[in-house]
């Protein structure tokens, strides 16, 4: 089996179809629309039980975090498959092999979590395209840059996802959600920890590398903060967890980038919304 | 005989097609019964999904371009979702459009509860003519706004097998799911 | 209750364990280095295959194995320093080449219709030779002086008998045809070969010799 397997190729039964990259970012009608969407309820577009698109908007929220779920499995497996066991630049430590591979069985759970929480919203599987954004951070040729890109910020993404449904179940009254928000937190802080821990480790004599990996890091928030989804205003659907964060290892300094990497990823989206 | 009309004609944003979104609205028009002239006004310009009636007489629906999307192609059009979106809203201008139903409010001032139940009676029927429906999703839709308990979960089910229900009998579902809402709450 | 001054022997009446074992020190860290790195080899080649395999259930079991896998490593690896090799790495070694040769074998698999081949190769080769050296370890080492050594294995073969039992219903539930028997079949036959080259997950002796005492006597 070849090192680096490319993300075109990750296996999917005849249920899942991949939406292409370029096509998602060619759409011309943007994230909102061309006229950069209608206008939220008061500016808030926070993503609550009383919007009357709420459970639908929920239903595919979850079935993007079960696909999600799918790809941090293959990427945390594959980090511990794609190099070899030492303490270089291109290998990975022992002891870093061994929590992907915790993370394995954490994302094994994710996803079957998921499957559980489709049935109970009644989603079918693969019932929305799939893209391969979150396998693609985890390709990186540098184990450190994984894991900024995916523990640092994409499982960050997750936290603040996670956090946002937690209260959505809890505001309408949905046990099962709520349940399974709440232990999916729990180990998505463990892994955002993992990431934070393993970054300061792996970089500590090597400044350059560290400024690579947050940079990395950085773009990947920004991307995922697709227009504006993400941040600490009511105008975003998600919420910055700051307190999550906290413990997961950021500090104010770190949670204080990634609100305004969403801000600009904001205000970017509705320049390019006012110019179509 | 009823006609439809579907704008725009020509698609500048979405790989959407007028005669296929007018041959499903036809089909179902003569499915509930409707023997009215409708037309379907497609915001092609944002990929939300929000659907209104903007005119029951003459009938006119305004469909934000999400709604008909295929949730696995992007900007491709899904006559699946085209038949889930008009099956749920003619079937609901079929009972404004009935005296024996009753005077609903206008949809503008229908509460979560409301519109819920009323979907769920409506997409029931669909469900009854054919159409690949997601009763799961449904019933999903109606605990986040009637309750998670058992009341709900029955309330739901007689709604989806119902025939010939009247606006009375949506509300009275209405207050007994909130009756047990109210009794958990306290 | 008897009187507490009155001696007890420090070994009950139905604690049978002697001193005796067949393994050294030297011998037992020699062993415990090559489960670690058999172990390792797994964690690794199962977390790689999770991105190749499309059967939803085999792709989230290989992501629960991995990591059991993955604890048997880091047991064997803290039992290396307390057998007196402080530097672990040296002893993570492949018991021979012909080892490393059926481990190439085994994760040369990758394409999406290979699963059962994926499948067979860890659940009908590997796992169970992993489990015939772990018990022949666990039932002839000391039980007083290694008994670090046999909780270690005990708590590893819980895990194997449950994977091994895991994979065994993946494997049959995916073999639908009689030509799938045989594919299956083949691939195994050919990874019992380069495991009957190398002897086992230790080498030869992986689970003793039982024509010992014939050859000591002729």
């Amino acid at each position: 089996m070849r090192k680096l397997f490319p993300p075109d190729l990750l296996a999917r039964d005849g249920r899942f179809t991949r939406v292409n990259n370029a096509d998602r970012f060619n759409d011309p009608r943007g994230a909102r629309g061309v006229a950069g969407g209608r206008p939220g309820k008061k500016g808030n577009n926070r993503l609550t039980p009383d919007l009357p698109e709420a459970p639908d908007a929920a239903r595919t929220l979850m079935h993007g975090i079960f696909v999600g779920e799918i790809q941090a499995l293959e990427g945390a497996g594959r980090t511990c498959w794609d190099f070899e066991t030492g303490k270089g630049s291109d290998e990975a430590p022992f002891e870093l092999k061994l929590d992907m591979a915790r993370q394995c069985w954490d994302e094994a759970r994710h996803c079957e979590i998921s499957v559980k929480l489709s049935d109970w919203m009644g989603t079918e599987l693969g019932e929305f395209g799939e893209s391969a954004f979150l396998y693609e951070a985890a390709c990186n040729p540098d184990p450190v840059l994984r894991l900024t890109g995916v523990n640092r910020a994409l499982e960050g993404l997750a936290i603040d996802v996670f956090t946002t449904m937690k209260d959505f179940g809890d505001i309408a009254g949905d046990p099962v959600l709520e349940f399974c928000e709440d232990w999916m937190l729990a180990d998505e802080v463990t892994h955002v920890k993992m990431g934070s821990d393993w970054l300061r480790r792996l970089t500590a004599d090597d400044p350059e590398r560290r400024a690579n990996a947050l940079e990395f890091q950085r773009v990947v928030d920004k991307l995922f903060s697709f227009g504006g989804l993400r941040g600490e205003t009511d105008e975003n659907p998600i919420k910055l967890a700051r307190r999550f964060r906290e413990l997961a290892g950021f500090t104010d300094v770190e949670i204080d980038d990634i609100s305004n990497v969403s801000e600009e990823a904001t205000r970017e989206a509705a320049a390019t919304g006012a110019r179509g | 005989m009823a006609s439809v009309t579907v704008t725009p004609d020509e698609w500048q944003y979405v790989a959407f097609d007028s005669a296929r979104i007018a041959a499903v609205a036809e089909k179902l028009l003569g499915e509930t019964g409707l023997d009215v002239d409708l037309k379907i006004e497609v915001d092609e310009t944002t990929p939300l999904g929000r659907v209104s009636m903007t005119s029951l007489q003459p009938l006119v629906v305004a469909v934000e371009s999400g709604a008909f999307e295929d949730a696995k192609r992007p900007r491709q059009l899904s006559e699946v979702a085209v038949a889930d979106v008009l099956g749920r809203l003619l079937h609901r201008c079929r009972d404004r459009l009935d005296p024996a139903f009753g005077e609903p409010p206008p949809d503008a001032a229908l509460t979560l509860q409301q519109s819920t139940a009323w979907d769920a009676y409506a997409v029931g029927r669909c469900a009854r003519l054919g159409y690949p429906v997601q009763r799961q999703r449904r019933l999903y839709h109606f605990r986040n706004r009637h309750g998670f308990n058992d009341v709900a979960d029955q309330a739901f089910a007689r709604l989806w097998e119902a025939q010939g229900l009247t606006w009375a009998d949506l509300e009275a579902v209405c207050q007994e799911t909130d009756a047990a809402r109210s009794a958990s709450v306290g | 209750m008897a009187d507490p001054k009155k001696p007890r022997p420090a070994f009950a009446p139905w604690d049978t364990r002697e001193l005796p074992g067949s393994f050294t020190v030297e011998e037992t860290a020699v062993r415990v280095g090559n489960y670690k790195w058999i172990e390792m080899k797994l964690f690794e080649v199962l977390g790689g295959w999770i991105a190749t395999v499309p059967e939803l259930d085999v792709k989230l079991r290989l992501g629960t194995h991995c990591y059991h896998h993955a604890w048997h490593a880091e047991l064997f690896h803290k039992r290396l320093p307390e057998l007196r090799e402080m530097n672990p790495e040296r002893l993570t070694l492949p018991a021979n080449d012909e080892l490393v040769a059926f481990v190439d074998a085994m994760t040369a698999p990758e394409g999406q219709g290979e699963t059962i081949e994926k499948l067979v190769g860890v659940y009908r080769v590997l796992i169970p030779h992993k489990i015939a050296a772990y018990t022949f370890h666990l039932n002839n080492t000391s039980t007083i002086t290694d008994a670090p050594t046999i909780r270690t294995l005990k708590l590893v073969l819980q895990d194997e008998f449950d994977d091994w039992r895991d994979g065994e219903m993946m494997i049959q539930s995916l073999i639908e045809t009689p030509e799938e028997v045989d594919r299956a079949a083949r691939h195994q036959a050919s990874l019992e070969k380069l495991m009957l080259a190398a002897g086992g997950i230790a080498g030869p002796g992986s689970i003793g010799n039982p024509y010992a005492l014939q050859e000591a006597t002729a």
